[in-house]
């Protein structure tokens, strides 16, 4: 469960960015990966104490992020993807090389966050953590920031000309998302005790883009209904978890290509003629030609 | 003209070149603050790309465009529409998945309105423009006409505007729509002294609406005048017959 | 070895430069044609047929990748669809994660090796891997195949027209929407041949696409997204730069070197070294 918060985190985060900007990063997971090795290599070479060496990671990762996200700025969509997805890649394989550094492809130890073995106090720290996340995003989600990223994503010619910076807004998206899922690196790498470049594999990007459609792209609630029903029925599925991958990308592909707004939408348009059969109406949910 | 002197708009021996293509060769063009000017021309003649460059979407290639007295060629079009200066598409950009409420509010909460002030001033103009009933209908689902309504109006909402470049607002617009269009136009003018440029090739409608005309052939200014002047010169007509 | 990721990346830009879509599913095709290959092979052919395995194996990813490309992809373009590229790169991620899952599932997590192609040789006093030999020799006669194709025949001409301009051929009477199921089929068939080619020396398992297709993802940042001569400047350039930096920096860190030219190219040319970027206003 503590494990889903992290998800929780990630996902929305990443909405914000890919599902309300509209700039489809694929390096999402590579932040999270930063910051726990950041955290931790900076504690076990030079010996700061952990909120030090966390801090550090997320301003590191700020930093990077505000970098990335100007080297993508001019991107549209498929170069986006290519470039963050590049990005993603050397991070990686420069963890897995530089083994004597990082550890490789074994792993590096870290210290733990709390000195106990008890896993409570972390499933209250994750889950505060995602909660905090939650209201944040979603503020921002509500705000005049929210209007300007969804210009971004619809038209950023006529947004600019509706006077929206979009160059500041976009890397705003960027550092935000990105500072968000360090912190959920970092307190990940500080709960297993044990991190890995496999964190920075695509497949924990792909994990995050079905949660986040199956819940619902364009949603503020979404990631986290996805990232919820997804791990749940991952938990049931548990005995087959190759079985389990290929009815969740097939239902992501059918979500896509049928229902675009994942979950979310499907209990919005539940609810809507609910409304609509109570009151005695028609019950199509379609709207009225302008 | 404003206090100090200056015309509002003044474009002086602007050159654009697409490559080997000059789109637009020494262009000069002053505007005076309350006019409606109409910018006509046969297509290909460089009147979109005169606007892009007012707004920024393109970059100079030589001269000069001075707004208020400041020159603004260079600016980032976010910057230039911060200014007052607003415009709107030959195609019509609004935001799809965004309601036409929110649509409307975007011009003014980047000006620094609060989102309250920036939903009554919306729901107020688009009562005045006939819209209230789709203000929550998200702007993919409004007609062609509509939506081109929508972009008009929601320029209004900068409430720094002092110039609206509108390129081809009427292009396969239906009559009732181009009536509150036209509407619109001359009561923004006339009550808050608002400049516009039209774009057009409906003649009748800019001798109607504009108070000078300029003429663009091939990237240059070939006359301007009002439209009776205008109507009657023979470089137009060539223009406009001959190609 | 670089030449070999080139069929990957040719795959790619092809699909790329007629659709404006990039497969990211291209690595699954691969490890789809390796293992049918090896069934091929190992229950009807027998291994000294391989070659027929491998025309085999580009028929049948053809038609997967046209089937998939009609059932998913064609919506994007008749309009029933609003972000185009998002869609195209989710589905193929997800398609990606669904190949790679029932590959486990039906087959199990385990490698299988396919017999030799050919027996190890000498070039000189110089040890040579036969299956090395072979795929080297097979992509280039696939390449050159493909080649051929594109340049001389009407069909390939007509390839090229539509992604230099897809509303023009239209008028031209082009059923681009036709041509493009053909052209995801050709990039997923020249995906799938270079993972029957590959087979013995990559090995089969549900992951084996995972290389190809960093690899060739690789080339095709360099080389700039449709660019088919920049497919080959890119694998020539990583090459040497592999090269290069395990002689004179450290052999141990050779995957970077690659993803270092990487950063380079893209700090300096966003686009690749031949990528053309898209219009917007």
């Amino acid at each position: 469960m503590t494990i889903t918060f992290y998800y929780v985190v990630m996902a929305i985060t990443w909405n914000l960015l890919g599902g309300y900007t509209g700039q489809f990063s694929l390096s999402h997971h590579t932040f999270a990966l930063i910051g726990s090795y950041t955290s931790a290599l900076l504690m076990i070479k030079t010996g700061i104490p952990l909120w030090l060496g966390m801090a550090s990671s997320w301003i590191f990762n700020a930093f990077v992020s505000v970098l990335l996200g100007i080297l993508c700025l001019r991107m549209r969509g498929i170069y986006l993807a290519l470039t963050t997805w590049a990005f993603a890649e050397i991070v990686k394989t420069y963890i897995r090389m530089d083994f004597e550094f990082t550890g490789g492809d074994r792993g590096l130890k870290t210290a733990l966050f709390f000195k106990t073995m008890n896993p409570l106090p972390y499933y209250y720290l994750f889950l505060v953590f995602a909660v905090l996340t939650i209201i944040v995003i979603v503020f921002i989600m509500r705000s005049r920031i929210g209007y300007y990223l969804r210009t971004i994503r619809n038209d950023e010619v006529a947004a600019q000309a509706m006077g929206v910076n979009t160059v500041r807004w976009k890397v705003f998206a960027f550092m935000v998302a990105s500072f968000f899922a360090s912190i959920a690196g970092t307190l990940y790498g500080h709960f297993t005790g044990l991190i890995s470049p496999v964190t920075g594999d695509f497949y924990e990007m792909a994990l995050i883009i079905i949660f986040v459609v199956i819940g619902g792209m364009r949603s503020q609630a979404g990631p986290v209904v996805g990232t919820l029903s997804v791990r749940f029925l991952a938990e049931v599925l548990k005995k087959w978890p190759e079985l389990r991958m290929v009815i969740l990308a097939t239902a992501v592909i059918l979500i896509m290509r049928f229902f675009n707004g994942g979950l979310m939408e499907f209990i919005r348009q539940g609810y809507q003629r609910i409304q609509k059969w109570k009151k005695g109406q028609p019950v199509s949910v379609y709207q009225k030609d302008g | 003209m404003n206090s100090e002197g200056h015309p509002l708009l003044n474009i002086k021996n602007l050159v654009k070149d697409f490559g080997g293509l000059r789109a637009l060769n020494n262009v000069s063009l002053s505007i005076e603050g309350g006019e409606i000017r109409g910018l006509i021309g046969p297509n290909g003649s460089g009147k979109t790309t005169m606007i892009n460059l007012i707004t920024g979407n393109y970059k100079i290639d030589n001269g000069a465009i001075y707004y208020s007295g400041d020159r603004i060629d260079g600016l980032q079009p976010y910057v230039i529409a911060s200014k007052g200066i607003m415009r709107t598409f030959q195609i019509s950009r609004v935001f799809k998945d965004m309601t036409v409420l929110e649509n409307m509010m975007v011009p003014a909460l980047t000006q620094d309105q609060s989102m309250v002030e920036a939903k009554a001033l919306a729901e107020e103009l688009l009562e005045f423009a006939l819209l209230t009933r789709l203000k929550n209908e998200p702007a993919k689902n409004l007609s062609g006409g509509q939506n081109m309504l929508l972009q008009i109006v929601r320029g209004f909402m900068n409430k720094s505007l002092r110039l609206y470049l509108l390129d081809e607002p009427f292009a396969g617009v239906h009559q009732v729509i181009k009536g509150v269009i036209l509407r619109t136009i001359k009561k923004m003018n006339e009550e808050k002294g608002i400049t516009f440029i039209v774009v057009s090739h409906e003649l009748t409608t800019i001798q109607y609406l504009c108070h000078q005309i300029s003429v663009l052939h091939r990237g240059e200014i070939i006359s301007q005048g009002n439209m009776e002047e205008v109507a009657n010169d023979p470089l137009v007509i060539d223009a406009y017959l001959g190609g | 070895m670089g030449v070999l990721y080139c069929l990957m990346s040719l795959g790619v830009t092809f699909i790329y430069g007629i659709m404006k879509v990039i497969n990211w599913a291209v690595g699954e095709f691969f490890m789809i044609g390796a293992y049918v290959q090896y069934l091929l092979i190992v229950i009807f052919l027998g291994v000294r047929y391989w070659y027929v395995g491998v025309f085999i194996v580009a028929l049948c990813t053809f038609f997967l990748g046209a089937f998939a490309q009609k059932i998913l992809i064609k919506p994007m373009f008749v309009g029933m669809v609003e972000e185009k590229t998002e869609y195209a790169t989710i589905v193929t991620i997800a398609m990606a994660i669904l190949f790679r899952n029932l590959a486990i599932f039906m087959g199990g997590p385990y490698i299988y090796t396919p017999p030799d192609y050919a027996p190890p040789t000498h070039i000189g006093p110089l040890p040579l891997s036969g299956n090395n030999f072979i795929a080297f020799v097979g992509t280039i006669a696939i390449l050159a195949l493909f080649f051929y194709f594109l340049k001389r025949t009407w069909i390939g001409k007509a390839f090229q027209a539509v992604s230099q301009n897809r509303a023009g051929v239209l008028t031209a009477g082009i059923d681009v929407l036709k041509f493009d199921m053909i052209a995801f089929g050709i990039g997923t068939a020249l995906a799938g041949a270079g993972g029957a080619l590959l087979a013995p020396v990559l090995l089969v398992y549900p992951l084996c696409g995972v290389i190809p297709t960093v690899r060739g993802f690789e080339i095709i940042v360099i080389g700039g997204l449709g660019s088919i001569p920049g497919v080959f400047a890119a694998g020539l350039s990583i090459g040497i730069a592999e090269s290069l930096g395990a002689a004179f920096i450290n052999p141990s860190f050779v995957d970077i070197y690659g993803f270092g030219l990487l950063m380079f190219i893209l700090l300096i040319k966003p686009y690749g070294l031949f990528g053309k970027p898209e219009r917007s206003v």
